[in-house]
């Protein structure tokens, strides 16, 4: 187990490097003289001095070669100093923290709520499969999938917000605001997880060793409890761990569209901007913490699995 | 109030699937599975239900349990156990009945353990749910239990998890959860067609032990006469949902009196006959090694104390002879293999391939002989897997011929039908899915294509594990008709001493990764050197009882069958009686 954690630490440490120097590309990469850009960014007007570009460019140490600057920037952020936002002017971690907070939390609620609705639904269908409720589960869950996130959250605005009154259409004050954010962000990792029950309960309905658990003499409810419940489950654990690290980036149109301080809503405003510092502080962020997720996901199945456990014991 | 079980006329059907094929209506809605089938198991008493596959003892014993699959009902008929009735049992009571009052033993054991529970936990269920045992006295019975089930080590057995246990072990821990909840009724479903003589011996013989201890009445399901022989009190022999025959082990093994149960007996009798050293039988000049390995080791695992899968394997196929490879799973046989056909490359050492000039064939010298890749073909363990169960049977066999580039569609495909003529089956069986087809159909299959390259050598790894033996006597035939009249060489991996035996010239033996033996068939049988071989050899010899009965019959059935001049397949074999007998 500890080789089998350090070989995953190690990859992981890897994915982290290889994003955060492709993050740190991005100004090199994307057209115009960054810092031109920055300069522009600051004084109004087109027209840029060359001798301010001279001087800021050895002021952020730009004739360097390129791995010493990377390493620079690499130092600066490991260190908690993700710079300066161009358009706040304040720094990039104190915009950055509590945003990937909010985020988190609308995260981790989505998919509470997601699986909740895919344990329910993905255990009833497969108990009933090819009966009437299994029909009617796989047709509503794949409307689910069916249904884009920027057309729901206005119609779920209309609705509850503006006609009933009932919830509040924007904003992050209060357990009332996370009700319909997580509603339209919950539909389609909700749908994906309900097919996935479904299909790792058929599969553990049909295995064998369920067979001869019935063979001893236990009833079906006690079979199912504990033979096929437990074992249908598991796909869900790295399913969910892929969508927690889609979800963290992938928040953006229900961020934007709800008003809500997270981290989509962040990168967006970061990109809209030309903000780099704060885009590459999100980025990084979002990027490490999901590559630690899969990571954790990843362990979590091997402690699951009796044989991926003892093989790397 | 009668004892024991007791099956009286029953009748299964399979329900016409719901909603049906529209337009093709044939043949009545239910078909049937079981047309009438009696049996009694007394209380300490040994029954073996004996018969090909697809025979119906398998849908006999499940009816037993209430545990049929949901599109097989029962017609009618009755099973009772110790008075109770089985077929209107409830829910509840079969709860209690199944794992309680009846054991269950099954052909993949270690696919009925749930992969994430140890085995003590599995015990731990029918202890409580039957026996009312928790806690500490559960364990210590479980315990117990694994210890009769011939563990030497049974605290250490039970916090194993299945994927830690051999098939063997599988097995006896699933005697113990069998026994677990005292039953007085164990079926045995094909418990030891996946093990080893020696494992299933061992397995027989603890199953007798429990037999004899608790007065317990055994339903021993197999296909293997000659495996039970020895413990049976009675046989039934079934063939398509029917009892065929039925009574005491001696006389159905005796003097079999139906045509189902002869064949049987001719089955696992394949020890009786051999055939004359093929040099001699094909007239050929003294033969040359046309395949060689020399000092070859392959190692697959990397960490240090790692076993190399092959280690200094030096090895000689002679032309046109038959040479058995003789070992148990991960003695390194499936390697050899790999490396002969030259889908993996040796770490050291050399296989140097002699073979033959190509034939001109008559479509303009394709003489696929000698093209390197082609002239070796093996034919795998499990016939089912070794197409694309997407592709119809004649994509498949014409897949390889499209990547020689050999000839144009039309003699392509007469060629391909004539092929499958050679392998003894109809060549419309091309237009169907590899599913619709039998194991022993979708063997002769793997067969024909690889002699559709024209190969030198044909390499059989496990070719006939998978099959009944009715259905192994009739491919081994097979390939020994194709050797004589194509001249093919032939190396028969196996861990089966009887298909060994039956087939080769020569036997070599590989033990975890090594050659440990190398000597001609009869003379390794009477006189085996190396441990291991000895072991293997007193294991295939222990039927005792069997032995003699079973020599004495199969001789009789033999020799009606060479006198009878049953045409093909047993015409050129030579009848030699068996040095053991």
């Amino acid at each position: 187990m500890m080789l089998f954690l350090a070989r995953r630490t190690a990859a992981l440490v890897v994915a982290v490097l290889l994003a955060s120097f492709v993050v740190f590309l991005i100004p090199y990469v994307t057209p115009g003289d960054p810092v031109r850009k920055i300069i522009r960014s600051r004084v109004a007007g087109d027209a840029v001095d060359d001798s301010a570009v001279q001087a800021l460019t050895a002021q952020l140490g730009l004739q360097d070669p390129l791995w010493t600057q990377y390493l620079r920037w690499l130092w600066r952020f490991a260190s908690g100093d993700m710079g300066l936002s161009y358009t706040s002017r304040t720094p990039v971690v104190d915009q950055v923290l509590p945003a990937l907070w909010v985020t988190l939390s609308l995260v981790v609620m989505t998919l509470a709520m997601a699986a909740l609705i895919a344990v329910i639904l993905g255990i009833a269908a497969a108990l009933n499969e090819g009966r009437t409720a299994d029909k009617a589960i796989t047709a509503v869950s794949q409307a689910f999938i069916a249904m884009p996130e920027y057309w729901l959250a206005p119609m779920l605005v209309l609705v509850f917000a503006l006609e009933l009154s009932v919830l509040p259409s924007a904003g992050w004050e209060g357990p009332t605001s996370a009700v319909l954010p997580v509603a339209v962000l919950a539909l389609r990792p909700a749908s994906h997880f309900t097919s996935a029950v479904r299909e790792g309960m058929l599969d553990a309905l049909g295995a064998d060793h369920v067979t001869a658990a019935r063979g001893r003499g236990l009833s079906y409810f006690h079979t199912v409890r504990k033979h096929v419940i437990p074992n249908g489950l598991l796909p869900l654990t790295t399913l969910a761990a892929v969508w927690f690290a889609g979800l963290l980036g992938g928040s953006v149109i229900v961020e934007v569209i709800f008003a809500i301080p997270g981290m989509g809503r962040l990168l967006f405003d970061g990109v809209l901007n030309s903000d780099i510092p704060l885009a590459q502080g999100a980025v990084v962020v979002v990027v490490g913490l999901a590559v630690l997720l899969t990571t954790a996901a990843d362990l979590v199945h091997g402690l699951l699995n009796p044989q991926v456990r003892m093989r790397h014991a | 109030m009668r004892e024991g079980l007791i099956i009286e006329d029953l009748h299964l059907s399979l329900r016409a699937p719901a909603g049906g094929s529209p337009g093709s209506s044939s043949g009545p809605s239910a078909r049937p599975v079981l047309s009438g089938v009696g049996l009694t198991v007394a209380p300490g008493e040994f029954v073996a239900l004996v018969g090909a596959s697809g025979s119906g003892k398998t849908m006999t014993a499940l009816s037993v349990l209430g545990l049929l699959p949901p599109q097989i009902r029962a017609a009618s008929g009755a099973i009772t156990l110790g008075g109770t009735d089985l077929l209107a049992a409830s829910g509840a009571e079969l709860n209690r009945l199944r794992g309680g009052r009846i054991g269950m033993l099954y052909q993949q054991p270690k696919r009925m353990f749930n992969p994430r529970m140890i085995i003590g936990s599995h015990l731990a269920e029918p202890l409580k749910l039957h026996r009312g045992l928790r806690g500490r006295e559960a364990r210590a019975q479980a315990v117990e239990l694994l210890s009769n089930a011939g563990f030497e080590d049974p605290e250490r057995v039970a916090r194993a998890y299945p994927h830690q246990l051999s098939g063997g072990m599988a097995q006896r821990a699933m005697l113990a959860v069998a026994m677990a909840g005292q039953p007085e009724l164990l079926l045995a479903d094909e418990p030891t067609s996946a093990l080893d003589k020696v494992l299933e011996r061992q397995i027989l013989e603890l199953i007798d032990t429990q037999r004899r201890q608790h007065g317990l009445g055994v339903l021993y399901i197999t296909h293997d006469l000659a495996t039970v022989s020895a413990f049976a009190d009675r046989v039934v022999v079934m063939d398509a949902g029917r009892v065929q025959e039925e009574g005491p082990a001696r006389s159905v093994l005796g003097a079999p009196q139906t045509a189902c149960a002869r064949e049987l007996l001719e089955a696992c009798a394949l020890t009786r006959r051999r055939i004359a050293v093929a040099g001699e039988a094909l007239g050929l000049a003294p033969s040359r090694d046309i395949l060689a390995l020399d000092g070859v080791t392959k190692r697959f695992a990397k960490g240090r104390g790692a076993r190399p899968a092959l280690e200094d394997v030096s090895l000689s196929l002679r032309e046109g002879e038959i040479l058995g490879v003789l070992g148990q799973s991960g003695s390194g046989k499936s390697t050899l293999a790999r490396l002969l056909v030259g889908v993996e490359a040796p770490d050291r050492g050399s296989i140097s391939r002699t073979l033959p000039a190509g034939d001109s064939k008559n479509d303009g010298g394709s003489a696929s002989r000698g093209v390197p890749g082609t002239a070796v073909q093996l034919v795998f363990q499990e016939p089912h897997d070794a197409f694309d169960p997407r592709m119809k049977l004649f994509a498949s066999l014409e897949a390889p011929l499209l990547r020689q580039g050999t000839g144009a569609a039309d003699g392509r495909r007469e060629w391909i039908r004539q092929a499958v003529r050679d392998v003894e089956l109809d060549p419309d069986l091309l237009d169907r899915y590899p599913s619709q087809c039998s194991g022993g159909q979708l063997q002769r299959l793997t067969i024909a294509r690889a002699l559709l390259l024209d190969p030198a050598v044909l390499i059989c790894d496990e070719a006939t594990s998978a099959l009944d033996a009715v259905t192994q006597r009739k491919v081994l035939d097979l390939l020994l008709r194709l050797h004589r009249d194509r001249r093919l060489s032939l190396i028969m991996i196996s861990h089966d001493m009887n298909v060994i035996r039956y087939m080769s010239h020569r036997v070599a033996v590989l033990y975890q990764g090594a050659l440990v033996e190398l000597a001609g068939t009869s003379e390794f049988f009477a006189n085996p050197q190396h441990g291991h071989s000895k072991d293997l050899v007193a294991a295939a010899r222990a039927h005792p009882a069997a032995c003699s009965d079973l020599a004495a019959c199969a001789h009789r059935v033999l020799g009606a069958n060479v006198a009878g001049g049953r045409p093909g397949t047993s015409r050129p074999l030579e009848l030699v009686s068996a040095p053991d007998a």
